[in-house]
């Protein structure tokens, strides 16, 4: 109930706008000054109240629970009773998890399939780049699945997947290759949610790409051309270069949502795959945290995976301020 | 100006306290959702749903109760009902699982029933003795008829084995035995001979069996005399060699004997769907299938289940209870309301009529099973099960299911013939063990909280 009352607090807790000392200003136009005054302190509060607003959600939706989660690493907890403090104990015993160290390494490998991604979607950009026929059409076609639904998506690629009849080995098929039951096998479930993951993201880069080759200034090409350079120098050094800070804004974007893949692992591979071959850490914290009720050991990796992804994105901004450059 | 804006940022902080104090500390008082309605979650399908629906009806034209009902997906269930604990919006009566019931009774959401029960003049001793001692807990030991009663059985589900009786037929098999069971050898011989290829297009379109290691193992392990732990449940006993042989033989059906569909068949079609088409021999048959399965296109019928070197057939037991919230507002009506879906003649007869479970109440569900018209014939054999030979679930009175599960994780290299299943049951033992002690040890630490 206090949610009502507390957000419009600053307002009238500030002293009331009778209480301006009226002996201050008797000189010269004694009352529009103190009407300036009273609109100054008018709008201070309110511009306090604005400014509140975020700042209460950033403490009660992030600072909040992200102190309550690091306090929640460190107890005994199902979620049901209090929690109890037991020090180190949960993240000592992560250090002798198998699956905890297997669910990182699987995470780790679906980062390979950032790059193919990135390359991928920047060759697109390019061909789209041009001035070919159906080009609004293709473009649309490579963004459909950034907006379909990922559950969606997961389901239809399941489909495709199967051993038997599924889309993926008949193509296969007819190029005479006996494709693979591919999420019941070791060795190509991961190959497959990568593929898939890859799919879904390139409408996203491609857009993005296509935006920064459009927004290169043609005056650098056409120096360029005059100083001989071909297709191959034009791209190297020029486009390149150029579109570097989206490539930085997409690595550093796709490494951290790429540490959280849960969705198409969780309907793809239920269980985890075969013997856990596909399980990412997000999915082993959920199954924890959730099917075995143990919070506070779900929450401990869920710092250490915090922590994790916190340092690489900072290794990626240092790297990239040591290569940065700016031309003129 | 600093000042202000100081004194500013003060109050938003104050008020950012005072938010999330009452996010915490408020919200205790009217967990029951307010007004004189009784709040009643539980999970299902449309059947169940309209099933229940019916029968609380009465209820309320009885008693005058009115009672809100909130129901779930089945695998949504467990994730739901715990958020609505933590929210302090325990629903006034709730299914319980027989593997939550220690950690919900150990953090004092349930509420023990046992004197209000009797009381309420309700005969324990015409329920189904399995199903009232699963939600009996004694602080130490869940499943013990003299601990304190924690919930009332939902229903028993007695895992049976039935078979495709046209096929059979068709075959000219002669129809097993409804009192003796199978020898694993006999219905490994059977099995084969019903898996052909029908259509003479040069793939099978026609099993044996199609069964899933982790429902039907267990039938396998007990009736080979093996188990997964000791009787005090402290110790994981799968790397036994009556456990290992189980395991195996069950791997063979399909990797040495050919008898049910491969790994990527039962992937395009699972062979529930193919037992349905009347594609698979022999299948297991529970309460909550019959109602589907007597609109197939077959005729089928209840046999014990194949039994190992003990020569006694053996299958689980599941259950679910129905639980009262220790902080219900009305607990009386609360109670009313679990034993009238337990134990009520007329409650038990509408949700038996819908084909959802076996009657809970033992001369109810005698008549039920000596029913002229019954479909299947053997419905006696869910009675046998619940009285003479089912047990729990390994992990139904353990503290968490963690160690149980533990072992489907790597077990696919055996049901792929990669991995021996003695060679895999000794490296999965030591896992079990581990997580079984952590369970047992944070059982300890709740009952003592």
């Amino acid at each position: 109930m206090s949610r009502i009352t507390a957000e419009p607090t600053p307002v009238p807790a500030a002293p009331a706008a009778g209480v301006v000392p009226p002996g201050d200003d008797g000189r010269s136009a004694p009352g529009a000054r103190a009407a300036m005054r009273r609109l100054h302190r008018t709008e201070h509060r309110w511009a306090a109240a604005f400014v509140a607003a975020p700042v209460l959600g950033f403490l009660v939706f992030t600072l909040y629970p992200l102190g309550y989660a690091l306090y929640a690493s460190l107890t005994r907890w199902n979620g049901l009773t209090a929690p109890q403090f037991i020090g180190l104990d949960n993240y000592t015993a992560l250090l002798g998890d198998e699956y905890f160290l297997k669910t990182l390494w699987n995470t780790a490998f679906y980062m390979i399939g950032i790059p193919i991604g990135l390359v991928l979607a920047l060759l697109l950009a390019i061909a789209l780049n041009r001035k070919i026929p159906g080009q609004t059409a293709f473009r649309t076609i490579y963004y459909v699945p950034v907006i379909s639904s990922l559950a969606a998506i997961a389901i239809v690629w399941q489909f495709a997947y199967n051993g038997d009849f599924g889309l993926v080995n008949q193509v296969l098929a007819w190029f005479g290759i006996d494709g693979p039951d591919w999420l019941q096998n070791t060795a190509t479930v991961k190959p497959a949610i990568i593929i898939m993951a890859v799919w879904k993201g390139l409408g996203y880069s491609m857009l993005l790409y296509l935006a920064a080759i459009q927004s290169v200034p043609r005056s650098l090409y056409e120096a360029a051309s005059l100083d001989g350079a071909n297709g191959y120098h034009r791209f190297r050094w020029i486009t390149l270069p150029m579109v570097r800070p989206v490539t930085f804004f997409l690595v550093v974007t796709n490494v951290i949502a790429g540490s959280q893949i849960f969705t198409e692992i969780n309907i793809m591979t239920p269980t985890g795959g075969p013997e856990f071959s596909s399980a990412s850490i997000v999915y082993y914290i959920v199954r924890k945290a959730f099917k075995y009720q143990q919070m506070g050991y779900a929450t401990a990796m869920a710092v250490v995976l915090g922590l994790i992804v916190f340092v690489v994105t900072l290794i990626q901004f240092r790297l990239n301020r040591r290569n940065s450059f700016s031309i003129d | 100006m600093t000042t202000k804006t100081l004194r500013a940022t003060a109050l938003a902080l104050a008020g950012a306290l005072a938010l999330t104090a009452c996010g915490t500390g408020g919200g205790g008082d009217d967990s029951s959702g307010g007004g004189d309605a009784l709040t009643f979650m539980f999970r299902g399908g449309p059947d169940e749903k309209a099933a229940y629906q019916a029968a609380i009806d009465k209820f309320t034209e009885d008693t005058g109760v009115e009672v809100r009902m909130t129901v779930t997906d089945a695998d949504q269930y467990a994730t739901k009902l715990q958020a609505a604990v933590s929210g302090n919006k325990v629903p006034d009566v709730f299914y319980i699982e027989q593997a939550n019931l220690q950690s919900y009774v150990g953090s004092g959401v349930l509420l023990d029933i046992t004197d209000q029960v009797e009381e309420a003049g309700v005969d324990l001793d015409d329920l189904w003795e399995y199903g009232v001692d699963s939600y009996r807990f004694d602080g130490t030991l869940q499943g013990t008829p003299e601990g304190r009663l924690y919930g009332l059985p939902k229903d028993v589900g007695p895992f049976a084995f039935g078979y495709n009786k046209t096929m059979l037929e068709a075959a000219g098999i002669p129809l097993p035995d409804p009192d003796v069971p199978l020898t694993f050898d006999e219905f490994r011989d059977i099995a084969k001979q019903l898996t052909v290829d029908t259509d003479g297009d040069g793939a099978l379109d026609q099993w044996g069996t199609g069964l899933n290691v982790q429902w039907n193992l267990q039938s396998m392990v007990w009736s080979n005399g093996g188990d997964w732990t000791n009787e005090d449940r402290t110790e994981v006993t799968v790397d036994t060699p009556e456990f290992a042989e189980a395991l195996q033989y069950f791997a063979d059906l399909t990797n040495v004997d050919g008898v049910t569909p491969s790994a990527s068949e039962a992937a395009t079609l699972d062979t529930y769907q193919r037992w349905m088409a009347g594609e698979i021999g022999f299948f297991p048959v529970g309460p909550w299938d019959v109602s589907v399965y007597n609109d197939l296109d077959f005729e089928y019928d209840l046999i014990p289940w194949p039994a190992g070197s003990t020569g006694e057939s053996a299958t689980w037991i599941g259950s679910l209870g129905i639980g009262v919230s220790a902080t219900s507002a009305d607990p009386d009506a609360a109670v009313q309301l679990a034993t009238y879906l337990s134990a009520d003649p007329d409650a038990q007869q509408t949700l038996v009529d819908a084909n959802i479970q076996i009657p809970n109440l033992i001369d109810v569900a005698q008549e039920w099973a000596s029913a002229p018209d019954a479909q299947p014939a053997n419905r006696q054999e869910f009675l046998d099960i619940v009285q003479d030979y089912g047990r729990a679930m390994p992990a139904s009175f353990t503290y968490g299911a963690e160690w149980y599960d533990e072992l489907w994780v790597n077990i696919q290299p055996v049901l792929d013939g990669k991995q021996t299943a003695a060679d895999y049951l000794a490296e999965a033992q030591p896992k079990m063990q581990a997580l079984l002690d952590e369970s047992n040890a944070n059982a300890e630490m709740a009952g003592g909280a």
